[in-house]
């Protein structure tokens, strides 16, 4: 359908449309207008996507004057390729409209791993060998060498995709990761460097948070982008967390072992180096004289490592004499790895700032805070020099150096915490020394200060006022929208009482009381007894659902659950849980019946839709706090109630709060896997319905329950805020009948209009209009 | 049905004394008595006298609007249906059947409604059979072989009843399966699977028996007693069945009752095809012949079969020599109605009932007067859209559920001759 945003003409490719995702174009268009960010919250299923997409490439096609770029960042791989075939549909639908001034290019950029071609190169089994391999193949000295001697190995899809050079462009269209693998095999071009090519040419770009959060692939990739970009985050409900994975980084003993390691094998290149051509050296030492910024002479296939966050006067800015030789530098970098080393060997827990860990670093290595700064530069630099492509193996070197850069360069928003062990394993020594980033603004600034606008989007971004703070920025927009359903489809409550009445808590001191362990266990046995297919349940962490899975296991709840599903349950092996997760799935299609017991921080779950038949019942055991006393938590809470005066009980609760809406999420996930019709899907992903149980006497307090999303707390009723395990039951079994009845599917009998066609839109286009004038 | 507006007239009758209770808020064991609370209910006039409650209106309208929703669908395409129909009914008596969410419990209200649903079905379907299966320990067994007899199969319901064990999908459907697949191919075959359980433990993949069933043309349709199920809604939908969920008691029976009409036809079997089917004679009064079902001579009271001259006591069934289906007209006839059903009479308002020219406002079925007794206002009436006579709502619903004729029309049709003399 078509219709009209003020003056912009919106091409929507469905036939109908919910009104949360006119709301949200509405708000969004104005943000756009207004070239400022923007915070917008929707509960997934309500088809956030498609409404962003077809807003801004609509917005675009109306501005000719002035075109947008749109950069749509996604989490994972699966989900870009997700992103990329709404985008498709929604470009067919306007090509269709439009004709050939519709016409854009859209593109998909990954990781070499997934767009390599060459099948000598990604049969290698992780990210890191696969661009080692590449870079074997394509690095500029190897290709310089091929040129004298034929059997040197080279990559064919990159030699075609050089030869072509300005040749190599794609046509206008929708690319897939699969459709660039395909043209490139096609052409003989290599995608991956096509793709990276024509990032600057694109009109929608879709790749990771990582090509723009991290400063080390953002220089790469993201430096070209023009600032008439539209950014946008979806799934953004993590973010502050990834901008702070960015910029931390942790040392191990191994680390500094390899270190070394990679030291010792430098200094054997530079030794053959100076026998056969001690000219290159000499060359980089001029060039470190003259500055980083000119590295005129790198090809861009060279580029493999940029700086993580050096502001741009430093790097226009001579490299220090002390490290500009190399044997000076590498005696340096030993001297800092032996530092660590001794730091490495205390036994007490060590916190420190920046500013004072540099002053000892002075003091006993000798190292002062500028060369700190130039370490990760610097040996970029010099393997470049050294021709060295297999640098999958030089990842430890690099490691200390970024630790030393960062260091070097942020005297605020770190700290360094020294660990000698494993809080919960302190019998085992295991020390590890961490740079821990507090500030998530950091990472995320520079995307701030570049782009014109920067969405953030997700299913879950209440409190909507904590982003703003925690990432420093003004949004100018910021707003939360409802789900607008045809009935009460979701049923979450708050149970508070065992069925002997007595509370239930995961509280530290209750939580191994075993009356909490029975009253839960026969809130499970209950529920898996009335309720069908799939029922998830989540624990506060690994060691509490053992502790618990082995009671029950002994007091014969688990053997009582088995008489009415089966029982999977995620462990911290990938391939174990992906098989339990399949198990889980099957178990649930062939009527079975199944429960799946899940950590709520694990990662191995972690974005997996629990939607439909195969999560009808989310339980959540508790509340899945942060492990408090983790010094890095602490420190970082510290900061926070510092700088940005986040009180530190408002920050966790917001945290663990975060994490159990992830879980519905996942669970409410209703994305569909493909863009099938538009009826169908908008009303297959209404048509589910679910029910939350909060087993936890905590989550009826107020301040914990007010931090839930708007769409959750709407159906949360005060009748439900109380509940002891009958009462639950009972509710339970009344909601399940209510919703395997038959509905209207438009809500248009009862009042309550869920889906708006092209007339109900164009009337409310007009109605808004009038407003405005008024 | 009309518990529902009961209840809400309840609802509104208690908010008085207790302060916190909803419609929905209130308990469990309250709202088991709602049915029975009608003392509540009973409201009196300005002399003191109680009032009769009035539940006809409330009736009346919920029959209405199911019979629309009924005609609406038929009314979009003629849609064949399926007359003679072999009909499995699977009732699940695995442990989850002796809850007592229904009360006493599902067993027993499961008992009660199949044995209303096997006679109403037989009234309304004469020339369809029915057999019964059961769900019990894991395996499924086969209660009453295919048969037109109402009796043999509630008789051997009622003994079997006693639920334990889990519940096997799989197997049943598999009995089922080899039951109604060598059934021939003008009979319409269907399952009906009344499930307590909400699970299914099964030998081996119920996908693939899923598809068998959908191959061999099964129409399965699932009642549950307790919530919805993936594997059943997913086994409906392939196999163009229908799966609800029952709320309580009085709508277990709706949906089951609601079987019962002939469903529509399959695409697959939309082809016309002939049928053999003898009408036999009714033996003469006295005399004496061995009858072929239970092999013994019986005096008069028979039928004989057309063409190899066996006697049978009832209709409909199948010759036992010749196979012959045998039935009697009076049985084609009721099944006649199912293919051109009456179409719902439309309302009429009071206003358009004084205006009208029907000058003795009465019945056209009844001839009881259409104004309400004491105040002369025209009371609630419906008129047939095509001979436009005048009904009370009694009148309507047993044309339309019992009579499957409507009077004016009949009537009028005995007299095409005058109309063609009035013409010409």
């Amino acid at each position: 359908m078509k219709f009209q945003i003020e003056e912009v003409t919106v091409y929507f490719p469905y036939d109908n449309i919910y009104p949360e995702q006119y709301t949200y174009m509405v708000e969004l268009k104005r943000a756009l207008d207004a070239k400022g960010h923007c915070l917008l919250e929707m509960p997934t299923g309500t088809g956030k996507t498609i409404a962003l997409l077809s807003l801004i490439t609509s917005y675009a096609l109306a501005k000719t004057e002035s075109p947008i770029k749109l950069i749509y960042c996604t989490r994972t791989v699966h989900e870009m390729e997700k992103t990329l075939a709404e985008l498709k549909f929604l470009h067919n639908y306007q090509v269709k409209h439009l004709g050939a001034a519709a016409k854009m290019l859209a593109i998909g950029l990954s990781s070499r791993k997934n767009l390599c071609v060459n099948p000598k190169v990604s049969s290698a089994e992780n990210r890191d060998s696969v661009d080692a391999a590449c870079r074997k193949l394509t690095a500029s000295w190897v290709r310089s060498m091929a040129a004298e001697n034929p059997n040197q190995p080279t990559c064919e899809f990159y030699e075609n995709y050089d030869r072509a050079a300005g040749g190599a462009v794609l046509p206008a269209g929708v690319y897939t990761l699969e459709d660039l693998r395909a043209f490139g095999k096609e052409k003989g071009w290599c995608p991956y460097f096509l793709a990276r090519h024509m990032v600057q040419f694109a009109n929608v770009v879709v790749y990771s948070y990582q090509y723009l959060l991290d400063p080390k692939v953002a220089g790469i990739i993201s430096k070209e982008m023009q600032k008439e970009s539209v950014v946008v985050f979806d799934e953004a409900h993590n973010i502050d967390n990834v901008c702070i994975e960015a910029l931390s980084v942790s040392v191990r003993r191994q680390t500094l072992e390899g270190a070394i390691r990679n030291i010792s094998r430098i200094e054997n290149e530079i030794d053959r180096f100076k026998d056969i051509d001690a000219g290159r050296l000499r060359a980089e030492y001029n060039r470190l004289v003259e500055g980083l910024a000119l590295r005129g002479d790198l090809s861009a296939s060279d580029a493999w490592l940029a700086n993580p966050a050096l502001p741009d006067d430093i790097l226009r800015q001579a490299v220090p004499g002390n490290i500009r030789r190399a044997e000076h530098f590498l005696h340096v970098l030993r001297r800092l790895v032996q530092y660590l080393k001794v730091k490495l060997d205390t036994d007490k827990v060590e916190k420190e700032s920046p500013v004072s860990f540099v002053a000892s670093i002075n003091s006993d290595a000798g190292i002062d805070q500028k060369a700190l700064k130039f370490c990760y530069d610097r040996l970029h630099s010099l393997l470049m020099t050294l021709e060295i492509t297999d640098t999958d193996e030089f990842l430890h070197i690099q490691t200390i150096c970024d630790f030393a850069t960062l260091v070097g360069t942020y005297a605020r928003g770190f700290s360094i915490i020294i660990e000698p062990f494993d809080e919960r394993m302190p019998l085992i020594p295991d020390p590890v020394l961490q740079l821990c980033c507090h500030d998530a603004s950091l990472a995320i600034k520079p995307v701030f200060d570049r782009f014109q606008s920067v969405v953030i989007t997700s299913g879950t971004l209440s409190p909507i006022d904590l982003y703003p703070r925690l990432l420093n920025f003004h949004p100018v927009v910021s707003r939360s929208f409802k789900m607008s359903l045809t009935r009460d489809c979701i049923c979450p409550m708050v149970l508070t009482r065992g069925s002997d009445q007595l509370p239930v808590s995961t509280k530290f001191d209750m939580r191994s009381d075993p009356g909490v362990v029975r009253n839960y266990g026969k809130l499970l046995v209950e529920m898996v007894s009335i309720v069908p297919d799939g029922i998830v349940c989540f624990f506060v962490s690994y060691s509490y659902m053992d502790g618990i899975i082995n009671s029950w296991n002994e007091s014969g709840i688990l053997k009582d659950i088995m008489q009415h599903k089966l029982v999977f349950i995620e462990t911290q092996d990938v391939v174990e849980t992906t098989l339990a997760l399949d198990n889980y799935r099957r178990a649930c299609d062939c009527g079975r019946g199944a429960v799946f017991f899940s950590v709520a921080r694990g990662k191995v779950a972690e974005g997996i839709d629990f939607d439909r038949h195969y999560g009808r019942l989310v339980i959540m055991f508790g509340v899945p706090f942060q492990y408090t006393e983790s010094k890095i938590l602490r420190a970082r809470l510290e900061y926070l109630r510092d700088t940005f005066q986040i009180k530190e009980g408002d920050f966790l609760t917001f945290d663990a709060l975060i994490d159990v809406m992830n879980i519905e999420l996942t669970d409410r996930n209703l994305n569909q896997r493909q863009a099938a019709q538009c009826v169908g899907r908008v009303i297959r992903s209404k048509a589910d319905y679910g029910m939350m149980i909060f087993a936890d006497k905590r989550y009826s307090r107020h301040d914990k329950r007010s931090k839930l999303p708007g769409w959750i707390l709407s159906h949360l009723r005060d009748a439900n805020l109380n509940l002891s395990t009958d009462m639950a039951l009972h509710i339970a079994r009344e909601f399940l009948r209510k919703m395997a009845q038959p509905y209207e599917k438009t809500g248009s009998t009862t009042g309550r209009k869920t889906l708006l066609s092209q007339e109900d839109v164009e009337k409310l286009g007009n109605n808004g209009a009038q407003e405005m004038l008024y | 049905m009309n518990n529902s507006e009961k209840k809400r007239m309840n609802g509104e009758a208690e908010e008085e004394n207790e302060e916190d209770v909803e419609d929905e808020g209130r308990d469990a064991w309250e709202r088991t008595y709602t049915d029975e609370r009608s003392w509540e209910a009973l409201e009196e006039d300005e002399s003191g006298l109680l009032q009769p409650i009035d539940n006809k209106a409330i009736y009346h309208s919920q029959y209405r609007r199911r019979l629309q929703s009924l005609s609406a669908a038929s009314a979009a395409s003629r849609i064949q249906k399926g007359l003679i129909r072999f009909l499995c009914v699977v009732v699940d008596l695995s442990k989850a059947a002796g809850e007592m969410d229904f009360k006493p419990s599902r067993m027993a209200v499961i008992a009660k409604h199949v044995e209303a649903f096997i006679r109403e079905f037989f009234d309304q379907n004469p020339l369809s059979q029915i057999g019964l299966v059961i769900i019990k320990d894991g395996v499924a067994q086969s209660l009453t072989e295919l048969g037109g007899s109402p009796e043999a199969h509630i008789k051997a319901l009622m003994v079997k009843l006693g639920c334990s064990g889990d519940s096997s999908l799989q197997n049943a459907l598999e009995l089922v399966h080899d039951t109604l697949h060598k059934i021939p191919s003008y009979g319409h075959r269907e399952v009906l699977i009344l499930y307590s359980a909400l699970s299914t433990c099964d030998p081996g993949d119920i996908m693939e028996t899923i598809q068998k069933c959908k191959k061999a043309k099964l129409r399965c349709s699932v009642i549950g007693l307790s919530a919805e199920m993936f594997v059943c809604k997913h086994l409906c939908q392939e196999t163009g069945g229908s799966y609800m969920v029952a709320l309580d008691e009085g709508h277990f029976k709706e949906l089951l009752l609601e079987h019962a009409p002939p469903p529509p036809a399959l695409a697959e079997f939309a082809i016309a095809n002939l049928i053999k089917m003898g009408f036999p004679q009714r033996a003469a009064e006295g005399s004496i012949a061995i009858c072929s079902c239970h092999r013994e001579a019986k005096v008069g009271e028979g039928y004989i079969c057309p063409r190899c001259k066996a006697r049978v006591c009832e209709l409909p069934t199948e010759c036992r020599f010749c196979g012959l289906t045998l039935v009697s007209s009076p049985h084609l006839a009721r099944s006649y109605h199912h293919l051109f059903p009456i179409e719902p009479f439309t309302e009429v308002s009071a206003r358009q009932l004084e205006l009208s020219r029907v000058a003795s406002k009465t019945c056209f079925g009844c001839r009881e007067s259409l104004l309400t007794p004491g105040t002369n206002k025209a009371g609630p009436c419906a008129a047939c859209t095509k001979c436009k006579q005048y009904f009370c709502l009694d009148c309507d619903i047993y044309i339309h559920e019992s009579l499957h004729n409507c009077p004016g029309c009949e009537s009028r049709r005995i007299t095409p001759a005058a109309a063609s003399v009035t013409m010409s």
